[in-house]
């Protein structure tokens, strides 16, 4: 492995932040807030150290799988320490610790915080905490490879690394095709959604920090009292609307986009994505109409929120859901664990995963019935192959298994059962809020610090799907 | 890109990292000698003056007493010398009027103190007012207590203020020095890159050539070392190479 090859493309990661940071600038600069010099600092140090590789190591496309993966990681573990200077440099809550924390949120798109008094930050830090958001939702190494000229073979690499072997399906194009897909998608529907939450009354730094949360599958709000703080049923429905969008594979919705409608419909995941989380609001909104709403409207109207929310991976917030019954609790557990769709911006398990697992053991049940006959499994007339079967199983068993290791870990720090699990849960699959303690309406500021150090973890392998992290730390074994 | 830019181009991005903290560790710093300026002017002279009243009207409510048992001269010359120091300090408090709300305490004590004040103004030695408890439970004492109360308001919103702006004071030398440590641990781990850089693209492969000239010079073997940059090295590595097949053909002929 070539360290210097490693850092020349982990230094324009760090560029990119650099070139957020500066925004951020003038956003504080327009306000006149006490973030200026943080965020100015900040930008000056991410550019200077993000251009010197640049100058220094000359342009390499031979580059290799494994040094593919570790640029990857690399540059996750650099945005993320990168977005952690202007918290400590500003002051305030934020310790290291807190600041890594609300960092790899941020970049990981899980919308977890240890913020009590959200609107007490800058508008420049505010800023620059969702932007994170919209830098991760994409993919740092995406976005980076999406804005560079071609890089040949290492842009390729770096793709196949970034992104899931699951959510290469439905792209019809090759790398840089894709890529301008992904960019052009993610762009427009921010622009849509800004532009959307306007109309509802929504001031301009308000709509553009929620369109970033909403289209990256984030959460952070600059709200304490999140989406709830406008009580608006209009903003609720323009943010749900993106939310569900921002759930569905790009390409889907790029081939929308370009008046290949019927493809969307014609899509199994997509089915099951939507019916998952329709049947899982209509139970919820049932459940919460007897013991909490007066009204069906009102029930179905924070019902759909929260489970939209979560069945996203987004993590915003309507109403307190740590005092709901707990089949809805259970339903909304589910959802944190199951997220949405390969290809979009969502973490968690992914529906794909799920509807795979179904099919292996619907599979599994008829070849016990008839043990002698050739079974195969489909997803729209496509064949799964039996390695990828093996992988979707083994990845939910390991996902399963870092949830409950982490939870292990959190209840051995002193964390009660239902706060370590939903914890554990909400920040693998990059949802943001659990139950106990770290609920819809509170924050993470509570848990040890060992804690969140545990949880930024789960927050990371979940961003990078287990396997990348993994064979980061298995690099010296590498043959 | 030669090395001396690429050198002078690192030196230059530790220098303007490390400049950069500076100025805003002396700005924040600035800012601090600033708000300590500001604690002292607005507000600990506010709280001084409104310990010299409630010092001044503790001996007023004395002399009162010493009046009141007959002992004219001693309680008139405690009484004088109480209510200059009360005046002398009303004077700072009027005169340092910094923060919201703080006028409307000001004046309040001033007619508190004006409607105190008119009850020992007049005679109290040979009145009905002498050796009268029941008119000094109900009467003075009450306006003395009245009195304190402005005074003591005015001094808890100052100290009020003064406990914020010492939190300030702490978010600001936060600021202060936060800039230095992300300044060092980034210019640490610059200078490892920095180093390693150098280590990669200069010495190693001046190395490279010094081992392909000892070999050459003991085996007259043509070597081909591997230069990544398009630098003086590589310029260095041609001409080697060319000194080399001239010193060939000049042995040859």
């Amino acid at each position: 492995m070539r360290p210097h090859v490693i850092f020349r493309y982990t230094g324009f990661v760090v560029l990119l932040n650099g070139i957020f940071l500066f925004i951020s600038v003038l956003v504080s600069a327009l306000y006149a807030d006490n973030s200026f010099f943080p965020l100015l600092y900040s930008g000056v140090v991410s550019t200077l150290i993000g251009i010197f590789p640049i100058i220094f190591v000359p342009p390499r496309t031979d580059i290799n799988n494994r040094e593919g993966f570790a640029i990857v990681i690399a540059s996750w573990f650099i945005a993320c320490l990168v977005g952690v200077m202007p918290y400590v440099l500003w002051g305030g809550p934020f310790t290291f610790t807190n600041a890594w924390f609300e960092s790899v949120s941020g970049f990981t798109t899980t919308g977890s915080s240890i913020l009590s008094n959200i609107e007490a930050l800058p508008m420049g830090l505010l800023f620059w905490r969702s932007t994170t958001h919209w830098i991760g939702g994409i993919g740092i190494i995406i976005f980076v490879l999406s804005v560079l000229p071609s890089m040949g073979r290492a842009g390729m690499i770096l793709y196949r690394t970034e992104i899931s072997s699951l959510a290469m399906h439905n792209f019809h194009y090759r790398t840089k095709g894709t890529l301008k897909v992904l960019l052009y998608v993610y762009i427009v529907l921010t622009l849509l959604e800004i532009i959307f939450l306007l109309f509802c009354g929504m001031n301009l730094f308000d709509a553009v920090t929620h369109a970033f949360a909403t289209i990256a599958t984030g959460g952070f709000s600059p709200r304490n009292l999140n989406v709830a703080h406008y009580n608006s049923l209009s903003v609720e429905i323009v943010i749900m609307l993106f939310m569900i969008l921002s759930g569905i594979h790009f390409g889907l919705l790029f081939g929308v986009i370009s008046g290949k409608i019927s493809e969307i419909w014609k899509s199994t995941i997509v089915r099951f994505y939507l019916f998952a989380l329709f049947l899982g609001t209509l139970i919820t909104t049932m459940s919460v109409r007897v013991h909490h709403y007066d009204t069906w409207s009102e029930s179905l109207r924070y019902s759909a929120f929260q489970i939209i929310s979560l069945g996203t991976s987004t993590g915003f917030a309507t109403a307190d859901t740590s005092i709901w019954p707990s089949l809805a609790q259970l339903i909304m557990i589910f959802f944190t664990l199951q997220c949405a769709c390969a290809g979009s911006t969502s973490g968690g398990i992914k529906v794909d995963r799920v509807v795979i697992f179904w099919k292996a053991f619907v599979k599994r049940i008829n070849q016990l019935r008839h043990p002698s006959a050739v079974i195969v499994s489909k997803i729209d007339k496509v064949v799964i192959k039996e390695d990828e079967l093996e992988v979707s199983i083994l990845y939910i068993s390991l996902y399963m298994g870092v949830v409950f290791l982490s939870s292990v870990l959190l209840a051995a720090l002193g964390v009660d059962s239902l706060t370590a699990f939903s914890a554990s849960a909400a920040t693998m699959g990059n949802v943001g809020p659990g139950f106990g303690v770290v609920s819809s309406m509170s924050n993470f500021g509570h848990i040890p610090d060992i804690g969140k150090l545990i949880l930024t973890g789960t927050m990371l392998l979940g961003r990078l799907e287990i396997f990348g992290l993994i064979l980061f730390f298995t690099a010296r074994s590498w043959k | 890109m030669g090395i001396r830019t690429k050198i002078f181009s690192g030196f230059l991005i530790l220098v303007i990292m490390l400049a950069v903290a500076g100025v805003w560790s002396i700005y924040e710093l600035r800012n601090i000698g600033t708000s300590v300026q500001q604690l002292l002017d607005d507000n600990y002279k506010s709280i001084s003056a409104a310990k010299m009243m409630i010092e001044a009207l503790e001996r007023e409510d004395s002399a009162l007493l010493l009046l009141m048992l007959g002992r004219w001269e001693e309680g008139r010359s405690i009484m004088n010398s109480a209510e200059d120091l009360f005046q002398q300090g009303y004077k700072i408090a009027e005169k340092n009027l910094t923060i919201e709300g703080e006028k409307s305490d000001v004046d309040d004590i001033r007619t508190k103190y004006d409607s105190y004040r008119s009850l020992w103004m007049k005679p109290i030695v040979g009145t009905k007012h002498e050796r009268n408890l029941d008119w000094y439970s109900k009467e003075v004492h009450k306006a003395f207590l009245e009195v304190k109360v402005s005074v003591e308001k005015l001094m808890s919103l100052n100290d009020r203020v003064m406990y914020q702006t010492a939190s300030n004071l702490k978010d600001r030398a936060h600021r202060a020095i936060m800039p230095g440590i992300v300044s060092i641990v980034s210019a640490l781990i610059f200078s490892l890159i920095f180093n390693y850089f150098i280590n990669y693209y200069v010495v190693g492969p001046i190395i490279r050539l010094t081992n392909g000239i000892r070999e050459f010079l003991k085996t007259n073997k043509t070597f081909d070392a591997r230069i990544e940059t398009k630098d003086e090295i590589l310029d260095l590595a041609n001409s080697i190479k060319e000194i080399m097949a001239q010193k060939k053909i000049n042995e040859s002929t």
